[in-house]
């Protein structure tokens, strides 16, 4: 993907994520976050959660990995999430991307980055800007 | 005239949409909104002008706010000096019959907007403690609601008589433009958006 084939309206294609508890585990664990709300139903449920629940950087994580597999090699300059609902483990969420605007001076572009889940309900939204060469 | 009330930029919290980058959309996208209607999250912007982005890019673009009452979240229209001393639009729990009042008497208009919405909507406040006297319009579009939201809010519409407004209420450029409100005139300002609002006379739309 080079910056010059980008246009605003640009679809990221859109993905689902895997958030089964074991692969949410892997992730807890790597980044020292190995507690009970992210990967154990039961004990989430004793904290008042619906159920266990992604970790917010791994949302983040799952957002950037759908920019850099759209644009392999660019580089997010920049990331930013609002968290305005959780993201239920073993869940089917989907992660979608749109190009907002671009730059050509500094070759970047602006990416509206949403996690909606099964019911279609935007639960994380963010946005990044990426540069391209 | 078709134009989104309900709109966050940068200046609420989690609001991620700059408003050149909700313009330059707008154009580029062919959205069929002529304007929008910045209502950022308790307070009122009025330190931006964005006259200069209304010229460059042919849009109207207004402001207002959302505050917060005991009742759900409010949009305020024709905000005004007398309407910010009348009120804190910084408190999250201010008595909805005070901001319907105080905003009418200031020359203003307030509406509660995504009435479905659990917590922060008005219908599940009016099945547990009643109606509240003075709620004209509502919002009857609003597109961040989840399934059943506007159903809900229609279906309160209709039980009481007040007429619907639409909005966007969009936190993101790209969802800009979802819900609007089509007026029968043309909205120049503040004070023609309370006129027409106050007239009852404009339909909520949803695109998506």
């Amino acid at each position: 993907m080079r910056f010059e084939d980008i246009e605003i309206g640009d679809e990221l294609p859109a993905e689902q994520p895997d958030v089964r508890v074991e692969r949410v585990r892997e992730f807890a664990k790597t980044a020292g976050m190995l507690t009970g709300r992210f990967v154990d139903h039961q004990k989430a449920r004793e904290q008042g959660l619906p159920g266990a629940i992604l970790p917010g950087i791994m949302s983040q994580a799952l957002l950037a990995a759908v920019i850099h597999r759209w644009a392999p090699g660019c580089a997010i300059q920049q990331i930013d999430t609002v968290f305005r609902a959780p993201i239920l483990v073993d869940s089917h969420p989907t992660t979608r991307g749109v190009v907002t605007s671009t730059d050509a001076g500094a070759q970047t572009v602006d990416v509206d980055l949403t996690i909606e889940n099964e019911a279609g309900e935007t639960r994380v939204i963010g946005t990044a800007v990426v540069r391209l060469d | 005239m078709i134009l989104d009330l309900h709109t966050h930029s940068i200046k609420s919290d989690d609001g991620r949409a700059r408003v050149e980058t909700y313009c330059g959309w707008i154009r580029k996208r062919e959205l069929q909104i002529e304007g929008f209607v910045l209502t950022e999250h308790r307070q009122f912007d009025d330190e931006s002008d964005y006259r200069p982005l209304e010229h460059e890019f042919g849009l109207r673009i207004l402001k207002g706010s959302e505050v917060e009452t005991d009742y759900g979240h409010v949009l305020v229209f024709g905000v005004n000096d007398r309407m910010r001393a009348a009120f804190d639009f910084a408190d999250i729990d201010l008595p909805l019959g005070l901001v319907l009042e105080e905003a009418k008497r200031c020359g203003g208009v307030a509406v509660p907007c995504h009435p479905g919405r659990p917590r922060v909507g008005m219908c599940a406040h009016f099945a547990e403690r009643g109606a509240v006297d003075g709620v004209r319009v509502i919002e009857t579009r609003n597109g961040g609601s989840r399934n059943g939201e506007d159903a809900a809010a229609l279906a309160l519409a209709e039980k009481f008589g007040y007429r619907g407004i639409g909005g966007s209420d969009a936190h993101l450029v790209s969802q800009i433009g979802r819900c609007a409100t089509r007026f029968e005139g043309a909205i120049r300002n503040e004070d023609d958006l309370v006129r027409a609002i106050r007239s009852g006379k404009f339909e909520a739309i949803r695109w998506t």
